[in-house]
């Protein structure tokens, strides 16, 4: 994992020291809210329904255990002793007092951690896969480049006051897990025919009220050229970006407007003179570097298979279905992934309590390397977990009601805040997640359905992600009532797709039925053991639309 | 620009010479005095203006006539900029950062080395940033000491990125202290 040299931890102080001053200002008078608003919010400091509300960053979703336990010690101390994990990799907390922050960004800054560009127009945390060094088949651990995109972007004296928010992400993998088609810039690290890694790089993409999948700009570019080629396609969009509408203001629009040759072309045009100067060709020293952080562990040679862990299944019905569902291989023999749901049965996504990271972090410590990873779907993941201790780590986690079995399924959804923390809703989300996993909350059921993803946002800026839920649900208010639509056929992986929406939307009362009926279409129809979103590619809407709108 | 401002060049407290010419006023009113003219005039008298002997200023306008408007290009200036020996940014509302990239190309592509100046709504924090992009001249509100000024701009002691402020070998401008 990368750790902070001195320049770092000083640049990282120096911010907290300016913010400090910041807010001291604001408190006095001195700057107006509408002055603040840009700085607090570069800070990650939102001004929520009912208080301010602060978003840390977690850099590619990577934590140490020491930084796990600060975030409960933050929860404990500035919040109500809990934390929401986005599906941006960060964390949130609901509650701190503004002028208590400064002196939180102090301790979180004695870990390696900070607040900056979690909001506001600039380049924001750069995301990846959560299984990034641990999985098979990776081309190259995607951290290295995030680690050296996440410098760049820090403090870019030229990006910090773009025409809007943009988002950056990175996959190793051919498996995208990083949802990379749907931000602005997506990055797929692979090699060309002359062994040489490089990037593919894909831009415009999102979801907010206009959904688009991102385009692919260029094939190959070369690694130490990569930090070039994305200040070239920043400054084309910082030149050309539309200011006059924050609905028409992101990169996306920019390049359906303009078209992807024009776009092409400009980018290319940027990056030959960016390139030519060489001021962005980053030094092979650095490189070097900053990969050395990204070592793999001190791995134990062991057998693939562990009878401790075979065994365990065979006598405990509960761990083998924990196991099915949330350990996954990995790329080192005798080792496992385990993925930890932050969707307990009626829970609300991705939050966990102080005592639940501390959890996690002892556990971290104990058995997976010091690593915990966030994922963009708000769980967490243990990367590197002994087979034989899998059952202890399982044992810990369900004592603290952390070992909902059910990654991937149909509880297993994405919700944003909605109506109960956000005040850009106009719907609440976290209710009917909960109602949803309530009414699926049978796990057998859960795995006779299969893979299902189902993706919950309170308003059309889509922060949970329901373009590219293979169910999505988009909350809409119609004259003070809140109804839900619901879409079908979206997907986030590397077969990105944005869902259709089926028709008339449903009340609060019958939105639950309609998921409902959309799931027994699904069962009623598929075919062998052909998933949720392999069915509807098959059939199509129709099938669907009838039976939800039947008289 | 405000109303009432102080001119800072150079990080110190510098005299304001120059006068900026509305493109209302007729060209004839030009007197001896540097001058502040639009791009729109600066393309539309070249000749004219060039047979003149004071110096000459441009502005640059960030937001057009219509609320679509990106404004004005910063590559129009390429066939003048042997013309002016100012080039000020305007900044119509702190949140539009547009300028900043204008700032860049002028230093670092077109060579432009005479002064570079943000007027318009620019706050305290963004001043370090206007610098690293390339800006030496700023207009501060009258009531904006120049301490503050001096302390906004040393708030931070490095930079992890290459800009317009300083070398631009990579070796060095990578992850670099600025102090």
């Amino acid at each position: 994992m990368y750790r902070y040299d001195e320049f770092d931890h000083k640049l990282v102080a120096e911010r907290v020291n300016q913010f400090r001053g910041q807010v001291e200002r604001r408190v006095s008078g001195e700057l107006t809210e509408d002055q603040f608003k840009p700085l607090r919010l570069m800070n990650g400091v939102y001004l929520q329904l009912h208080a301010y509300m602060l978003r840390v960053a977690i850099p590619y979703g990577t934590l140490r255990s020491e930084q796990m336990r600060m975030l409960a010690h933050i929860a404990r101390k500035y919040d109500r002793g809990y934390g929401h994990f986005t599906t941006r990799q960060n964390i949130q907390y609901n509650w701190p007092a503004l002028d208590q922050i400064p002196d939180l960004l102090d301790e979180l800054a004695r870990v390696e951690m900070h607040a900056i560009q979690t909001s506001g127009n600039c380049i924001r945390n750069v995301t990846s896969d959560q299984y990034a060094g641990a999985v098979d088949g990776e081309v190259e651990d995607p951290r290295i480049i995030s680690e050296i995109i996440r410098q760049w972007s820090t403090f870019h004296p030229e990006f910090t006051y773009l025409p809007r928010k943009f988002k950056i992400a990175v996959t190793g993998h051919a498996q995208d897990r990083a949802a990379i088609k749907l931000h602005d810039i997506g990055i797929v690290v692979k090699q060309n025919d002359a062994g040489e890694v490089g990037y593919e790089v894909h831009v415009g993409g999102g979801q907010g009220r206009t959904p688009f999948v991102a385009k692919k700009m260029n094939d190959f570019v070369h690694k130490a050229k990569l930090l070039a080629y994305l200040e070239a396609v920043m400054r084309v969009y910082n030149m050309l970006g539309r200011r006059d509408n924050s609905y028409k203001a992101r990169i996306k629009i920019l390049v359906h407007e303009t078209g992807e040759e024009e776009m092409r072309r400009m980018v290319e045009e940027e990056f030959a003179k960016i390139d030519a100067s060489e001021m962005l060709t980053v030094p092979q020293e650095e490189i070097d570097r900053i990969s050395a952080y990204f070592a793999p562990p001190a791995y134990e040679s062991l057998p693939a298979d562990s009878d401790a862990f075979t065994a365990a299944q065979d006598t405990d019905a509960d761990f083998a279905r924990f196991v099915r569902a949330n350990v996954v291989a990995h790329k080192q023999p005798g080792y496992g992934i385990i993925n930890i749901s932050l969707k307990p049965i009626g829970g609300v996504p991705g939050d966990a309590t102080d005592a639940q990271m501390d959890v996690i972090a002892e556990l971290a410590e104990r058995y997976s390397f010091d690593e915990v990873r966030v994922t963009h779907e708000q769980n967490l993941v243990l990367p590197h977990v002994k087979l034989d201790d899998v059952k202890a780590v399982y044992d810990a986690l369900a004592a603290h009601d952390l070992a909902t079995a059910n990654l991937g399924l149909i509880s297993d959804q994405i919700a944003c805040p909605g109506l109960d923390y956000c005040n850009l809703a106009n719907a609440r989300s976290i209710p009917l997640a909960q109602e949803i996993s309530e009414r699926f909350a049978d796990l057998d059921r859960q795995y006779d359905i299969g893979e299902l993803k189902i993706k919950i946002s309170g308003c059309i800026n889509a922060c949970g992600h329901h373009h590219v839920g293979h169910i999505g649900i988009l909350g809409v208010d119609k004259k003070g009532t809140e109804f839900y639509q619901i879409s079908l056929g979206g997907s986030a992986d590397e077969n990105a797709a944005i869902g259709a929406i089926t028709g008339r939307a449903f009340t609060e009362e019958d939105v639950v039925d309609a998921i409902e009926t959309v799931v027994t279409t699904y069962t009623d129809l598929r075919q062998g053991d052909e998933r949720f979103i392999d069915t509807y590619n098959r059939v199509g809407m129709e099938p669907f639309k009838e039976r939800l709108y039947a008289e | 620009m405000p109303s009432e401002y102080h001119l800072v060049i150079d990080g110190e407290t510098a005299e304001e010479n120059w006068v900026y010419l509305n493109d209302d006023t007729a060209l004839d009113a030009l007197t001896d005095a540097p001058t502040i003219i639009s791009l729109t005039r600066l393309k539309a008298q070249a000749d004219a203006l060039r047979a003149r002997n004071a110096p000459l200023g441009v502005v640059l306008e960030a937001d057009g006539d219509g609320k679509t408007s990106l404004g004005e290009d910063v590559h129009e200036l390429a066939p003048y900029l042997d013309m002016v020996s100012l080039v000020a940014l305007r900044f119509p509302a702190y949140r539009n950062g547009r300028g900043y990239s204008a700032a860049r190309i002028l230093r670092e592509q077109m060579d432009y080395e005479g002064e570079l100046r943000a007027t318009g709504d620019v706050l305290y924090d963004q001043w370090a940033m206007m610098a690293r992009c390339g800006i030496n001249a700023f207009e501060l509100a009258a009531n904006t000491p120049l301490d503050s000024f001096k302390t906004a701009l040393g708030e931070f002691s490095g930079a992890y990125q290459p800009a317009a402020d300083g070398d631009s070998d990579a070796k060095t401008g990578w992850r670099r202290n600025r102090f």
